[in-house]
């Protein structure tokens, strides 16, 4: 591990710093005890995979597998907010997918029965669906958040397959991409906890904190 | 693309599949429909316009309506279930019955456009139907019969594509068990002899994707009450309303064993990666609700958190009751050891197939049941076999306690059952028992009959008739048999005095209503809360203090009425009865009361149409008088009886004579009264508008209803 790996958790963490430091992941980072409380899980979670993090442009998204239990409320919501109405497809966060008979052997009808859990965008800082689009529909808003703008969205699924994880859908109704916008609402309605956003001020005063 | 009418809260269409001929036609669902909401008012709206009530019910003629509602998939929570309506092959009658699955199909029909799917005819070899949207087929399911659910969901799910769901029946259904079932996700069942409905019909499963939406007239206004539910009223399972142990937050512990288990220090202790603590759990907050329940430490007490995964249930579900573990003692067995199930069916009712004495621990005092109950439930449900709320447990366990099996079974077929793995308190006995059962091997398999049908063919309804002196219906003890029609109790009057009596008797298999178990096991204190909460809205009277209680009054029959029409809307809805209607809060704040209006609020904000409960209880209404219509001429056309009063709703002697040194109405018993009981019978037929001689409703009553052509069908019959 390198050292400025390892002296990740002491800093004053910003998500610039973030990024820099962790890459995709914080797989093989050793975690402040007051953040890894923060995050509500344990090192070995995190370095097992079962817990990963996004880091958003207001605070890191914290995914964790073991407390997800399917219940689909991450859509619901998402759809709820977002549509106006519910729907599983165009949901922005994907659960789903991953709950029945999933890729990599996850879902109830899978020999890893009880492995389910929410895919949620990235917000990448290089976007790929972002870089695929044709008419420059994607954009970052000022707190950094990629959107997509309907009046030069074509529907035309280039950014659902730009995607490494497939995270757009396009709306079959409105011909529009529905990507993530990050409003929280999958985050503020899920019952487990499963998936948490932790702001940056409270990364940076955990960090501090050891 | 998905068929998606525009329509708010329905899906908009009908589907019927006709595996005879293969022909698929859709029709609009609410010109039709409307009036009988959705789920189950469709079902006995299709069987009573389709099915002449004399079909036999495992057969091309009869049908199968699989349904959900105007909330099912609308983001409301536990909205995750599905009814699927058929006549029944095993009670008395052979009447109309419910299945009640959920998991999590009920959204993907849904999404994929439905609100009912009517299977009829029959295939000319094994098939299962594969619906994505508007593309709907027959497939070859040759490749899958004979194999069990388990291995049935996962290949069809992988071979359909990792966004399909499925529900499938096992080897019981295929061989026309009438104690069968159908099984989707892990563990979810519908069961009411639907396993051999469906197999008569050649037809495995059903396969499912749906890309569409269920649209919101105000999804604002819906999101902010689906919130508040999650966040102010949900508490446990069955909406108990206060934790089982002590928390900061919480004002009140339970006074009795409830289920809302979860709290610091109970753990999910076979998380992958480390146990999980499910920690305080505060009302108010959404994040938590998911560890109320940890339902299995409910079902198995506190030993069992070391095998608990995390934990599961249905689609949009908050509560989660089912518990999933990795057992790893089965191992030793080479058994599966990921396994997942809630209640009776994790429970008593796999090891009721062992002598008391036979069940062994294996690592830690008292993990028999976890052990036993977790195997047996998982190889039921990869059978398909259905446990009848557990008759089928009860009646085997008597059976083997008393000698019977020895005296009944041919010598040979005796000889051939490993009785030794039962005696060494071997989990693969259920296999092999079970087996037999699943496959209708020997005379032993006679019991997967169901209870009507077995006691019948073994003597065992008439004390002359058998040399164990018994009547299976009126014994006391080890019988929960509610009626003399071949089902059980499901929360009966030991919970809800004469109330639950009343609706427990109205069905034709155990009647799945918990309003009154939910409110009095809710580990709520009596007098501060469970009496006054429920005396706000039904009266004074309308409840006793356990084992303490009255004789009937107007408001018992008020809240028994109440609670009967509340299922029919729960499962036409389609809501979940173990949660709904939302009687109580786990709120300090709103000093636990809940909210009995929520459900109107939900259709009026998903529909855009103004709903009140009195609309929603009219309709309901409409459907508990086809059920007991339905139920008068099945009645008549199959036993000849012109009677629902003296036959149907006819109360097994245990009821009344169960501790026999203390009169009813006394401390410490929650035994009936004969006397009271018949006036409770007169006062809720009086207050369902039905003959209160036969317990069959006037014409007038169904009129009211406009069900006048139901009317017709009785006087032709003679029975109005």
């Amino acid at each position: 591990m390198s050292e400025e790996k390892r002296g990740f958790a002491t800093k004053e963490v910003t998500r610039r710093q973030f990024l820099k430091i962790s890459g995709v992941s914080l797989t093989g980072l050793v975690l402040s005890t007051p953040l890894l409380t923060l995050m509500g899980c344990t090192q070995k979670q995190v370095d097992d995979g079962s817990v990963t993090t996004w880091a958003f442009p207001q605070g890191l998204l914290v995914v964790n597998k073991d407390k997800c239990t399917g219940c689909q409320r991450c859509e619901i919501n998402c759809t709820l907010v977002n549509d106006g109405c519910v729907s599983s497809y165009i949901s922005r966060v994907k659960v789903t997918r991953n709950l029945f008979s999933g890729r990599n052997d996850t879902g109830l009808y899978s020999d890893n029965h009880f492995v389910y859990f929410p895919d949620t965008c990235r917000q990448c800082a290089e976007p790929a669906c972002g870089s695929a689009c044709p008419q420059g529909a994607i954009y970052a808003d000022d707190s950094g958040v990629k959107k997509v703008d309907p009046e030069k969205c074509i529907g035309c699924g280039a950014c659902v397959s730009a995607c490494p994880w497939h995270m757009p859908t396009v709306n079959p109704v409105t011909n529009k991409s529905s990507k993530c916008v990050q409003c929280g609402a999958c985050v503020a309605g899920c019952p487990s906890g499963a998936l948490s956003i932790i702001s940056w001020e409270e990364v940076a005063a955990a960090s501090q904190a050891v | 693309m998905s068929v998606q009418n525009g329509i708010n809260g329905w899906a908009g269409t009908v589907l019927r599949v006709n595996l005879t001929t293969g022909s698929v036609t859709r029709e609009d669902t609410l010109p039709k429909y409307k009036p009988y909401i959705g789920g189950m008012g469709i079902g006995y709206k299709v069987i009573w316009d389709e099915v002449p009530l004399d079909t036999e019910p495992f057969s091309e003629e009869a049908k199968v309506v699989f349904s959900v509602g105007p909330l099912t998939g609308s983001g409301v929570p536990c909205s995750g279930r599905t009814t699927i309506t058929l006549l029944s092959n095993w009670s008395r009658g052979k009447s109309i019955v419910d299945a009640h699955m959920g998991g999590h199909i009920a959204h993907s029909i849904k999404y994929a456009g439905y609100d009912a799917i009517i299977i009829e005819g029959k295939a000319s070899k094994p098939v299962y139907l594969k619906i994505e949207d508007d593309k709907v087929s027959l497939e070859d399911a040759s490749h899958v019969w004979g194999t069990g659910t388990f291995n049935t969901n996962k290949v069809l799910s992988a071979e359909c594509g990792a966004e399909f769901d499925v529900a499938s029946i096992g080897p019981a259904g295929e061989n026309l068990v009438s104690m069968s079932c159908m099984i989707t996700s892990f563990g979810n069942s519908g069961g009411a002899g639907v396993g051999g409905a469906l197999g008569a019909k050649n037809l495995k499963a059903i396969a499912i994707r749906g890309t569409g939406a269920v649209k919101i007239a105000d999804p604002v206004e819906h999101k902010n009450l689906c919130d508040y539910m999650i966040r102010d009223l949900v508490g446990g399972n069955n909406n108990h309303n206060v934790p089982s142990r002590p928390q900061s937050w919480a004002e009140y512990t339970s006074t009795v064993k409830n289920r809302w288990q979860g709290g610091p220090g109970v753990m999910w202790g076979a998380a992958p990666d480390g146990a999980i603590d499910t920690g305080e759990q505060p009302s108010g907050q959404i994040a938590v609700a998911a560890y109320r329940a940890t339902k299995g430490v409910f079902d198995y007490g506190d030993v069992v958190q070391q095998y608990i995964v995390k934990s599961g249930g249905c689609a949009s579900c908050p509560v989660r009751c089912y518990s999933e573990y990795n057992v790893d003692i089965l191992a030793e067995y080479d058994l599966p050891t990921l396994v997942s199930n809630t209640c009776v069916p994790a429970g008593s009712g796999p090891t009721s197939f062992y002598l008391k004495d036979a069940m062994h621990d294996f690592k830690d005092e008292g993990d028999s049941k976890i052990v036993l109950g977790l195997h047996g439930a998982y190889v039921m449900d990869d059978l398909g076999l259905w446990e009848n709320y557990n008759n089928l447990g009860r009646e085997f366990a008597w059976c083997l306690k008393n000698g019977v099996f020895e005296k009944m079974l041919p010598k040979e077929e005796f000889d051939s059952i490993p009785w030794h793995l039962m005696e060494e308190g071997d989990p693969r006995w259920l296999d092999d028992i079970m087996g037999r059962i699943a496959r209708k091997e020997g005379e032993i398999s006679r019991i997967g009959e169901g209870s009507y049908f077995f006691y019948k063919a073994w003597g065992l309804d008439d004390a002359s008739k058998n040399e164990w002196g018994v009547n299976m219906y009126d014994m006391i003890g080890g019988n929960n048999n509610v009626t003399y029609n071949g089902y059980p109790k499901h929360h009966s009057s030991e919970d809800g005095w004469q109330s639950g009596l009343l609706y427990n008797v109205m069905y034709n298999r155990d009647c799945m209503v918990h309003v009154l178990t939910n409110f009095v096991r809710s580990g709520s204190p009596f007098n501060e809360v469970i009496k006054p909460v429920l005396e706000s809205y039904f009266g004074e009277g309308c409840v006793d203090a356990p084992k303490a209680y009255t004789p009937i009054n107007e408001n018992k029959v008020k809240l028994a009425k109440w609670c009967f029409l509340q299922k029919q809307w729960q499962d036409s809805a389609t809501l979940c009865d173990w949660m709904y209607p939302m009687t109580l809060s786990s709120s300090p704040a709103r000093k636990y009361v809940g909210d009995i209006d929520l459900d109107a609020k939900y259709m009026t904000a998903v529909t855009g149409e103004e709903w009140t409960m009195d609309d929603i209880l009219f309709s309901a209404e409409r459907i508990s008088n086809m059920l007991r219509g339905i139920t008068a001429i099945s009645f008549k056309i199959h036993e000849n009886m012109d009677n629902l009063r003296k036959t149907h709703d006819a109360v097994p002697a245990w009821v009344f004579d169960k501790d026999p040194d203390v009169p009813a109405f006394s401390e410490g018993t929650d035994k009936m009264d004969r006397e009271d009981w018949e006036k409770s019978l007169t006062m809720f037929y009086e207050a369902m508008g039905w003959n209160v001689d036969t317990g069959i409703p006037t014409r007038e009553t169904l009129e009211k209803f406009d069900l006048g052509d139901m009317a017709d069908k009785l006087e032709e019959l003679g029975l109005i």
